[in-house]
């Protein structure tokens, strides 16, 4: 039972970003250099946050105080992303078999987010997929045996979140639209702040807000990416 | 460190956690601490003992409480397999069911509950040592009468399951596996698909087979790494002789009165053979007779007397008499022991020291206690021995009746009886056996766990020792009331007596007149060291003298014989106690005590009673206690000829309890998995290829790009 649990987890967190990976990114080598830019960006969000952690040491016993700053600094790192993206735009173009690379500006934010969020992801679930493969899984002192889907669930929805954050980041810089970024930094706040509420072992109370919540950023993301509703009712109306 | 922290701070903040900083691994697990397992060792034909698969062994947690639980085990259970928790009170209960029907049990938990002790708990069989016994002795006898009645026979049986045991100490880890079976596994006809309070037993044993096979593993290597798999079973006898002996100490010969008992005992679990009954009673009686014979008969006197009495300790004979085996075989060819070799004519009476100490408890408001005399046949020298020593004992109160029959009791003298056949049977080497008990053990915990202290009502008395090692005598004690008569250390002490008067009068060949006796007091400190704690006033004193004092464990040393290749304390213990008590202080410092070379004795700087470092001059000796088997080159493993027992090697024992899940969670994943990633991978296909469709750009964008765009046909946006 338990590798089927290492496995099915792995997909349930995985499978999608890998499905996403492998029908828009893997086919262009550029867009592979940007994800990869992005993860890193990410990994260097993610040795600030330790340092910040290490170095001031009350943040360690409040687990809230620590959730602060790392998402303080997530943001910071995908802000830099951007910037380091719009600088290197042209040299991109430059070396793309693909010039249009850039056509659409959501394109690179899309691809940076999904780098963003699978590092963050994989860095979240890699200790728990350890602890997955068995024999026995939680339920001694708390919890039950759910914990590792339902931890999967969340690495799943943070890894799609991220990748709709960027993309609505980055258009709310373009367009100066600070709603937008206020949303993104607001939303990410009140995910992790519902991801507190597991040492309670409350999990649909963290599950269903954040997916509510991804729901809501997918909408945003979509239209901040020049998607309609009449556009979609157009291609759904061409389809049939 | 620094690692472990990044990684839990990146758990805590980003996805789903638990409470307050724990490992989730320690959320999971929890570990069961204390246990000892029990291990395998293999004889030249079969291994036995218990050993878990590589990874362990995991089983469904049942807690036993009466048989029909274990009944309901092996035989309805369906969510197996299963790690029985048994108590020791209902272990013998149980255990031929689980052995009988294994398939559904995956290791068995045993621990023990208040004080109450089971009324029989012996792992050893009821015939123990049955296959290196005399041929001429029966067991069970006809009557179907055998010696250990309560003995399950584990310790020489092939386990399929591993066994772990825990201490009374360890009640807590009990009571944290019931509560988990509490919550989890009541309801019996629900267990499948649920999920489960579990237990991992880990003590995988890298050999197999049988000795044989195992030794040949350990001598070939894989890539120039030696593969040990197992090591011959094997110690040190302790040697010491009343005079010196040996070529240019004696001017002739002397015929010797050897007197001898055993020092190991046995346990199914690593690390708990306290042996009191088993062993250290017969051992400790030995050791205060040598002490007191040796004041009766200074070495300075021995040009007058023309006899000698040797005392020696042998070890490992829980596994087939592995050191009396290999004294026997040594003697036979005149090479025993090998600083001054004796030959078996030389010895004119052979008188063992066997199990006795199990009937203690049963007299112990009561100053009698009965023993008995075995031997074979009734020669001269034994039923002189009888006489004398019966003599002797009938003034303590204690009774000895001789028992005449080839049927001998487990005990040294079967070696000898084997190995020297012609001598022992023609009477040429005649054998006495003294025991506390007939036809069967009163000992019901024969080499088992609960053989300890308390099953010889030994209450230790502390009473301090004088700056010289002076002991108080027992009728000083006896009389301001410290100690009574029928205290296990006056008992002792007075058999000890007894032996030592009759021994006097073998080599003086005149009645002792003096008033030279064995102290209660000495009986108290030594019992304590070797039943109670390693860190007493004797070992302390006999230990080494070195500048670094390592203050040994407050906890008795294991009385289990070991591996050859590693000296247990046990005998190097009883050695250095012979050389401290019985032996010459010699006014020395450390380097006049080393460059002493007198043949006939060895001299060991000890740390003394006042710890400043003592030279003692003593003709103890230690000789190796490794069955000959491993020394003769071609030795038919299987002959059954000689002692063949090996110990499996190990990397660790380990147990914890955990809940095991019923796969819910893995179903759940799986199907929320597929779900997503096919919608994903769908919606996305969709979406890129719509693209130009959903996503109108801006004006600007649409201008800045329209060259570009054209060129690849208006692809504004792939995905």
């Amino acid at each position: 039972m338990t590798l089927a649990e290492f496995f099915s987890c792995s997909l349930l967190a995985f499978g999608a970003p890998l499905a996403m990976f492998a029908l828009t990114i893997a086919n262009d080598p550029v867009r592979i250099i940007i994800m990869i830019a992005a993860a890193f960006a990410w990994l260097l969000s993610f040795l600030v946050s330790s340092l910040v952690w290490f170095a001031v040491v009350p943040l360690r016993s409040h687990l809230a105080f620590g959730m602060v700053f790392a998402v303080i600094i997530q943001e910071a790192f995908r802000y830099g992303t951007y910037r380091l993206l719009r600088k290197t735009e042209a040299g991109l173009k430059e070396i793309s078999e693909n010039h249009n690379i850039s056509s659409n500006k959501m394109e690179m934010a899309y691809v940076s987010g999904l780098g963003f969020g699978t590092m963050s992801g994989a860095f979240a679930l890699v200790n728990v997929l350890a602890d997955s493969v068995g024999p026995g899984t939680l339920g001694l002192y708390s919890g039950t045996e759910f914990f590792f889907v339902t931890s999967a669930a969340m690495t799943l929805c943070m890894i799609l979140l991220n990748t709709f954050w960027s993309i609505i980041f980055f258009s709310g810089l373009d367009d100066k639209n600070y709603l937008k970024i206020t949303w993104v930094i607001g939303s990410h706040f009140l995910v992790s702040g519902l991801s507190l509420l597991n040492r309670n072992q409350w999990y649909a109370a963290t599950i269903l807000p954040s997916y509510l919540v991804l729901v809501a950023t997918a909408v945003i993301a979509f239209r901040s990416a020049g998607g309609t509703t009449k556009g979609l009712m157009q291609t759904l109306a061409a389809r049939s | 460190m620094a690692y472990k922290k990044i990684i839990l701070l990146l758990s805590v903040v980003l996805v789903i956690r638990l409470s307050q900083c724990e490992r989730l691994h320690e959320q999971i697990y929890s570990s069961i601490e204390g246990g000892a397992a029990c291990f395998q060792r293999l004889n030249g034909t079969h291994q036995a003992g218990c050993k878990s698969p590589m990874n362990g062994a995991v089983g469904v947690v049942q807690m036993i409480d009466d048989v029909s639980d274990a009944a309901w085990l092996v035989n309805n259970a369906t969510a197996g397999p299963y790690m029985a928790v048994v108590n020791t009170a209902m272990f013998l209960d149980v255990i031929d069911l689980f052995m009988l029907k294994s398939d559904n049990i995956a290791g068995i938990l045993i621990y023990q509950n208040g004080t109450a002790r089971p009324k029989t708990f012996s792992q050893e069989s009821t015939c123990p040592n049955e296959v290196s016994s005399d041929p001429a002795s029966q067991c069970p006898a006809s009557s179907g009468v055998s010696w250990n009645m309560g003995g399950t026979g584990l310790l020489r049986r092939n386990i399929p399951f591993p066994i772990f045991y825990l201490p009374q100490t360890r009640i807590e880890e009990i009571d944290k596996i019931n509560n988990c079976f509490q919550r989890y596994n009541l309801d019996r006809a629900n267990q499948n698909g649920k999920p489960l309070c579990s237990i991992q037993l880990k003590s995988f044993m890298f050999a197999a087979v049988n000795s044989e096979v195992c030794l040949r593993r350990s001598t070939t290597s894989a890539l120039l790494t030696p593969t040990k798999v197992c090591d011959p079973l094997g110690d040190q006898n302790v040697y010491f002789s009343l005079f010196p002996r040996g070529k240019g100490v004696e001017v002739k010969t002397k015929p010797i009165t050897l007197v001898t008992a055993r020092i190991d005992s046995a346990s199914l679990f690593d690390g708990l053979a306290p042996g009191a009954a088993s062993s250290v009673v017969g051992m400790v009686t030995l050791l205060m007779s040598a002490v007191t014979l040796s004041k009766m008969l200074p070495i300075s006197d021995s040009q007058l007397y023309d006899s000698n009495v040797v005392w020696n300790l042998f070890n490992g004979e829980s596994y087939d008499y592995i050191g009396s085996q290999r004294v026997a075989y040594e003697m036979k060819f005149g090479a025993w022991p090998t600083f001054a070799p004796m030959d078996s004519s030389d010895v004119k009476l052979h008188v063992e020291l066997g199990q006795i100490g199990g009937s203690l408890n049963l007299y112990s408001e009561n100053a009698s206690w009965p023993l008995y005399a075995y031997a074979a046949e009734s020669y001269t020298p034994v039923t002189e021995f009888l006489n004398e020593m019966l003599t002797n004992a009938k003034q303590f109160n204690m009774t000895l009746l001789p028992v005449f029959t080839k049927n001998i009791p487990p005990s040294s003298l079967h070696s000898f009886r084997r190995i020297l056949k012609n001598e022992t049977e023609s009477g040429e080497f005649p054998e006495v056996l003294l025991v506390d008990y007939k036809d069967t053990f009163t000992n019901a915990y024969y080499e088992s766990v609960f053989d300890d202290a308390d099953n010889i009502g030994f209450v230790y008395r502390n009473i301090s020792v004088g700056p010289d090692g002076q002991f108080v005598p027992t009728s000083a004690l006896l009389a301001n009331g410290t100690i009574r008569e029928w205290d296990v250390q006056v008992k002792i002490s007075r058999l000890a007596t007894a032996l030592a008067l009759t021994l006097y009068q073998r080599v003086a060949g005149k009645p002792y007149a003096d008033d030279v006796d064995a102290s209660a007091h000495l009986a108290d400190e030594m019992l304590y060291c070797f039943l109670r704690s390693q860190a007493c006033r004797l070992l302390l004193a006999a230990a080494y003298a070195t500048s670094t004092v390592e203050v040994p464990v407050a906890s008795a040393a294991p009385l289990y014989v070991g591996v050859a290749a590693q000296s247990n304390t046990p005998a190097i213990f009883a050695g250095h106690l012979l050389a401290l008590l019985a032996g010459t202080h010699l006014p020395l410092n450390k380097t006049g005590c080393d460059a002493l070379n007198k043949p006939g004795f060895s001299y060991y700087w000890l740390r003394g009673w006042n710890h400043t470092g003592v030279c003692m001059q003593t003709t103890m000796n230690f000789t190796q206690a490794v069955s000959p088997a491993f020394l003769l080159q071609d030795y038919d493993m299987s002959s059954g000829m000689y002692s063949t027992w090996t110990e499996s090697v190990w990397a660790a024992m380990w147990a914890r309890v955990f809940v095991s899940g019923s796969g819910g969670g893995a179903r759940a994943a799986a199907l929320a998995g597929a779900a997503a990633t096919l919608a994903a991978a769908l919606l996305t296909y969709w979406l890129s290829k719509h693209a130009d469709l959903l996503f109108k750009q801006p004006a600007d964008s649409i201008a800045n790009d329209a060259a570009s765009g054209s060129v690849t046909g208006h692809r504004y946006f792939e995905l």
